[in-house]
């Protein structure tokens, strides 16, 4: 059933008042399929909490909005931008701002041979054949309106091919900066990151502004991991707090590849994450870590899945979650064994703190497995910080706000303390106890 | 150093301490033994400022300062330090860290710079051998899968990192063999000075021999009954407390 829906009429609006700025607007196929994703959005409009996967995150307010694209980036300067980004990391840099790629700001001098690395409106503006291909393809239905919404409006991001045999040398920082300047304003980038066989890579993928407008940033990581292929991927959320952050990590991994996913959410005022990964071949490994921090009113929700759907899969998953004020968290980690994938072997954890009393966390493991032969375990905890502990540490001479820093961060850092290279485990550290009194006196934590 | 005066607590309305007096005066060291349930922990920890007691009457001094009105970190600033009878374990934060907050904890307070890194590891690993405790622990976890007798040293080796001027030892000989009593007796008397005091309290004569105390005390039903020399401990070891728990009764 069709409803008209005021939200819905704005973005069909909306789509008419940009398409033809739109990248690849020249381009048939691609055209098609953006008026294709368009109709599919406008048959649903934006998750209502009757779906059993948005059951916690309530739209209500999002949909009230009525956000806007642009056909073009601000201006933003290099030293506002340097002071978000992680210090003294040795990384090529690739910024997008507002959703459009910014090469004045971006640091891709020196890649190593066997890379290939592009914006992908550029790559559309050529008629580049494996961005148009890939932009127009109809095999990924499954990411619901917001992902409906992001292949019709899609404006920019990154296509990045490591061929076969190769390693990119050093991790690759991929910024999302939004200025956050223009009232009610969206944004929707789509990454693909391609590995060839037994190819190495580390991608970072860090999203930041610093403005005060509500706004909209929609992002799709595609990964593509060919035999043996092994990839490093961080999402590193510190949007400000007007933002309402979606983003999805849908990767395809071949036989013995590996994917290890680190993520820490620590900004925005909602967020939804959905991190998946399709294990295809024998052999393969994801592994999903993720930190979230949900402080004040802030909403954040993950949802995960791993689909084990090959013999010998191995999948470790941790999420912890940190919740203060009247902060919200979800988390949702559902492990499918199919009945092929024999011999698979699955560890999923959700750990929870509660720093407050109105805070609150909704975790839920969910493992499906139809294989009869597979290692499978899984664990949930919710609890508060140890209050022996506290005076423990109190009795030592450190204070109040000191020792629960302390907790708070040893509790993180079971995750983080695994984020490398080490000035970005160090920018992780900080922005996480930074948020909490006194906390940034214990970023030397580890 | 510290005055004691008819100090009383409770704990969820039930009534632990009960008009408790005590003075231990500078470079003087004493024993409290007593019963179980007799309230040592308690004094212990109401001492060390533990909210989880409520006082309700009676007053503390030390140093000339009114001890009940701090929070548990400024007494540790002060100078005061309690030995847990169950230390706990905190995976994740490591002795180090602990050890080096602590310290600049207590630089802050006072007003100085924070300890030198190269400074603050010498001091560490001297003390460490005192107690004959590795690096390897040093750097781990809290207590972090430590046996009862490797907390109790370590409890010792904090204390001696941090010089306390006053240190409350509650039950720190419990659960250890001869040599690692005699690594602690050891760890204390190296303390001992004219202007630091300890507060040991024990279950056993054995620490006393090691760290001859200057005045022992029974402590029970959330009072001390009754005070001595070493002949009180003696006397406690070979006819146990109900003498003297009678004796005060009648
Ligand atoms: N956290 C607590 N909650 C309730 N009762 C307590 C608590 N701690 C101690 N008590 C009670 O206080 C009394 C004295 O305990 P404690 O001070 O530990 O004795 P001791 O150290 O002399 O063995 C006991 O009856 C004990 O059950
Ligand atoms: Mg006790």
């Amino acid at each position: 059933m069709t409803q008209p829906s005021p939200h819905i009429d704005h973005y069909l609006a909306e789509f008419a008042r940009l398409e033809r700025s739109l990248a690849g607007a020249a381009q048939d196929s691609v055209a098609r399929e953006r008026h294709a994703r368009l109709k599919n959005f406008a048959k649903t409009g934006f998750p209502a909490t009757q779906q059993e996967a948005w059951k916690y995150t309530d739209l209500r307010a999002l949909e009230k909005r009525r956000f806007e694209g642009s056909e073009e980036a601000p201006t933003v300067g290099e030293k506002a931008l340097d002071a978000l980004l992680p210090a003294n990391l040795d990384a090529h840099r690739f910024v997008l701002v507002d959703g459009h790629f910014e090469s004045s700001l971006s640091r891709l001098e020196s890649l190593p041979d066997g890379v290939t690395l592009r914006s992908v409106a550029q790559a559309l503006e050529d008629g580049d054949e494996t961005v148009t291909e890939w932009l127009s393809s109809r095999d990924d239905e499954a990411t619901g309106a917001f992902g409906e919404m992001n292949r019709a409006f899609v404006s920019d991001g990154l296509f990045l091919q490591i061929d076969a045999g190769t390693t990119l040398d050093r991790p690759l920082l991929l910024v999302h900066y939004s200025s956050g300047r223009n009232h009610e304003f969206m944004q929707h980038c789509r990454h693909l990151l391609r590995l060839g066989d037994n190819a190495g890579a580390t991608v970072i993928e860090q999203y930041c502004g610093d403005g005060e407008e509500d706004h909209l940033s929609n992002t799709i990581t595609d990964v593509q991991l060919s035999s043996g292929a092994r990839l490093h991927r961080y999402r590193l959320q510190e949007e400000s707090r007007a933002c309402y952050h979606v983003s999805a990590l849908l990767a395809e991994q071949a036989r013995d590849s590996v994917l290890i996913n680190h993520s820490a959410d620590l900004g925005g005022r909602l967020s939804r994450v959905d991190t998946r990964s399709h294990l295809h071949g024998n052999g393969a490994t994801a592994e999903f870590y993720g930190v979230y921090a949900p402080d004040k009113r802030q909403h954040m929700d993950n949802h995960t899945e791993i689909d084990h759907d090959c013999e010998h899969g191995v999948s470790r998953e941790a999420f912890r979650g940190l919740a203060s004020g009247r902060g919200r968290g979800v988390f949702n980690g559902r492990i499918l064994i199919r009945r092929d994938a024999q011999k698979t072997d699955s560890e999923l954890s959700s750990d929870a703190l509660l720093l407050s009393p109105r805070a609150e966390i909704d975790a839920k493991p969910e493992l499906e497995i139809y294989a009869d032969d597979v290692k499978a375990a899984h664990g949930s905890t919710v609890g508060q910080l140890d209050e022996d502990a506290i005076f423990y540490l109190r009795s030592r001479g450190i204070d109040d706000d000191g020792a629960r820093a302390m907790l708070v961060a040893s509790f993180a850092d079971e995750l983080l303390g695994q984020w490398a290279p080490e000035a970005l485990q160090q920018h992780v550290r900080r922005a996480l106890l930074t948020r909490l009194p006194d906390g940034a006196r214990y970023a030397d934590f580890a | 150093m510290l005055k004691i005066e008819n100090l009383k607590a409770e704990i969820e309305g039930k009534a632990i301490l009960n008009g408790l007096d005590l003075e231990v005066k500078p470079g003087e060291v004493h024993a409290i033994m007593g019963p179980n349930g007799s309230g040592k922990s308690t004094l212990a920890s109401v001492l060390a400022g533990r909210e989880l007691f409520e006082v309700t009457d009676g007053s503390v001094d030390f140093q000339g300062k009114d001890l009940l009105d701090m929070d548990a970190d400024e007494r540790a600033c002060e100078g005061l330090f309690l030995g847990f009878q169950y230390p706990v374990e905190i995976p994740g934060v490591s002795n180090l860290y602990l050890l080096r907050a602590a310290v600049n904890a207590r630089r802050k307070y006072r007003g100085e710079d924070e300890i030198d890194a190269m400074e603050f590891m010498q001091h560490v690993k001297d003390k460490a051998g005192v107690v004959g405790m590795d690096m390897d622990m040093i750097k781990r976890g809290v207590n972090e899968g430590f046996s009862g007798g490797e907390k109790k040293r370590n409890e010792i080796m904090q204390m001696l990192v941090l010089e306390p001027t006053l240190s409350i030892l509650d039950e720190t000989d419990s659960g250890l063999d001869i040599d690692a009593l005699k690594i602690v007796a050891e760890g204390i008397n190296s303390m001992r000075s004219a202007d630091r005091s300890t507060v040991l309290v024990t279950h056993y004569k054995r620490l006393l021999e090691h760290v001859q105390p200057d005045h022992v005390h029974v402590l029970a039903k959330g009072r001390i009954l009754k005070s001595g020399g070493m002949e009180l401990a003696d006397a406690l070891e070979a006819e146990g407390y109900s003498g003297i728990t009678d004796e005060a009764a009648a």
